[in-house]
């Protein structure tokens, strides 16, 4: 059985919902986790994790983090370069205010722009809290506005769901591909009045309820297992970093080292 | 892992030591890892002098006595006065393997070493014969004196060790007990040197004929206070990284190129021919 995903200890992001001249202190916490298996590169002879290094692609030098700027590339290998002082200046700011200034129906908002949603809590309004929630609820709608999370500006939904407030960032309408671009679609003829039948009459007796719970991932589960049976026979233990270069003569050092105790 | 092998913190690895052959700082100090179980022993409570070479041994090297700026307070040091420069010397001890990989670290590549311990220095615990041959003489001329020198000293009931200098020469060594003076080592090297001399042409033994072409000198000034001798399995600056390598009087009868006994092959030895070295100290009738 899967297990479900934990709540979330800290907020990332606390301020407030304010609609007209109502205010809702909340904390923002983040909902949704992509829990998949995570696996860690190893140098296959001898098991000890890889790590990566930003390489100079002219002159194939490691270059320290101090050393390195960003590149906005014009045309091909063609770049204008920023300081991170100067892209910090144009950051926005984040306003600790979610503005809603127009309730809609949740549904009539297409999925398609959903992007990720966060769990909304009172903040010491619950009264507030529960009011609009309430409000929410009895009405079905959702409130629309705008966040600002780390460097990024959002439209958003606040919404209800399983008793509590949650607030959906959405994507922007020219983040979407339109299908419509697609040649294939223009191709496409109407279909014929019978087989339009037959094929509602299949859909109408395959229509039943959604449930999330009823999908695993199989490839995870598999791999899952292995780990178990792996762990039951030997895994490779990871020895604390010593400088790549120095590795032979620790290899030659713990031999000798055992030789003179020996002694 | 978590605790430490050893507390010296690397620098350099990649620095090209021996340029002919390519070898890096950190295969001197992986030989010198290597080599200690064998080597420590020799070491240990003796003043030592240091030849580096940081920048490789094509370029200028130096003569240390003195412990370098930097030595870390856990590296023991013995201060000796010094006739000769007016002043106290604060020589290195290196009693155990991180002092040696220490060394090592620094680019030393040979330690010598003198015949008397920090704590008894006018008293010799090693008898040295540096057998030095000189040119058109050659190895085999020095291997040959060697051999006499081997018999002599069995003929009158001791035991010798012998070593590659590392160069051209070969090195016999007694050890004995510490109750005799430097002068009493000195004048039974000398007078040993001198039955030779008589016997094989091609012994000199006086410091007067050691230019003498051809000749094999059986050097006796060396056993002096002060005066040091390269250290049993000490790397030699010299391009083919040859190891001033203790040896069987076995092998040396059957020859031996001093050149193959270098940086590679010593560490493959499973020989260790001074082992008991010190458990054979003897008396010296003088």
């Amino acid at each position: 059985m899967e297990k479900k995903a934990n709540v979330p200890r800290r907020p990332i992001w606390t301020g407030s919902l304010t609609i007209g001249l109502v205010n809702v202190p909340v904390k923002l916490y983040p909902m949704i986790y992509d829990r998949g298996i995570s696996f860690r590169f190893l140098h296959k002879s001898d098991g000890q994790p890889l790590k990566y290094q930003k390489v100079c692609t002219k002159d194939q030098k490691v270059i320290p983090w101090q050393e390195v700027a960003k590149g906005y590339e014009v045309t091909k290998n063609e770049y204008v370069i920023f300081d991170k002082e100067e892209l910090e200046a144009v950051k926005p700011e984040s306003d600790r205010r979610i503005r809603l200034d127009k309730f809609v129906d949740y549904f009539s908002v297409d999925p398609i722009y959903f992007d990720r949603s966060y769990a909304l809590m009172p903040d010491k309004s619950n009264d507030a809290y529960s009011l609009l929630l309430a409000a929410l609820e009895k009405k079905g709608k959702a409130g629309v506005g705008r966040i600002t999370l780390r460097t990024k500006e959002y439209p958003a939904l606040v919404h209800t769901y399983k008793g509590a407030l949650v607030l959906t960032t959405l994507r922007y309408a020219y983040d979407v591909v339109d299908p419509q671009g697609f040649e294939e679609l223009k191709k496409l003829k109407e279909p014929e009045k019978a087989e339009l039948d037959l094929a509602v009459k299949i859909v109408t007796d395959l229509s039943g309820e959604f449930d999330v719970t009823e999908y695993k991932d199989n490839y995870k589960q598999k791999v899952e297992e292995l780990i178990k049976k792996k762990l039951k026979g030997e895994t490779v233990v990871v020895e604390k970093p010593v400088e790549e270069e120095a590795k032979e003569l620790m290899v030659a050092l713990r031999d000798t080292l055992k030789q003179l105790e020996k002694k | 892992m978590s605790k430490k092998l050893t507390k010296v913190e690397f620098t350099n690895l990649n620095k090209t030591i021996f340029p002919k052959l390519k070898i890096t700082k950190s295969q001197i100090i992986e030989y010198y890892i290597k080599t200690a179980p064998k080597m420590l022993s020799f070491l240990a409570n003796r003043p030592l002098v240091l030849t580096r070479f940081p920048d490789g041994i094509d370029e200028k090297g130096f003569y240390e006595k003195d412990a370098p700026q930097g030595t870390p307070s856990w590296v023991k040091t013995v201060k000796i006065h010094s006739e000769t420069a007016k002043r106290d010397v604060n020589y290195v001890l290196c009693n155990d393997l991180d002092t040696l990989i220490w060394l090592a670290n620094l680019a030393t590549i040979e330690i010598h070493m003198p015949f008397s311990k920090a704590d008894s220095r006018e008293k010799p615990d090693l008898v040295f014969f540096d057998v030095d041959p000189e040119p058109p003489a050659t190895f085999d001329d020095a291997v040959t004196v060697a051999l006499l020198l081997k018999e002599k000293l069995d003929g009158i009931g001791l035991e010798s060790y012998v070593k590659t200098s590392g160069k051209k020469g070969l090195h016999v060594i007694i050890p004995i007990v510490g109750e005799h003076v430097f002068r009493e080592t000195r004048a039974f090297v000398h007078k040993i040197g001198q039955q030779l001399a008589k016997e094989q042409k091609l012994v000199v033994s006086e410091f007067t004929e050691t230019k003498k072409p051809g000749k094999v000198f059986v050097d006796y000034l060396q056993n002096s206070h002060g005066r040091t001798m390269v250290a049993p399995y000490s790397l030699r600056a010299v391009p083919e990284a040859t190891v001033s390598a203790p040896l069987e009087w076995g092998e040396v009868e059957k020859g031996i190129k001093p050149t193959e006994l270098n940086i590679f092959s010593v560490v493959k030895r499973e020989k260790d021919p001074w082992k008991k070295i010190f458990e054979n100290r003897q008396k010296l009738k003088v």
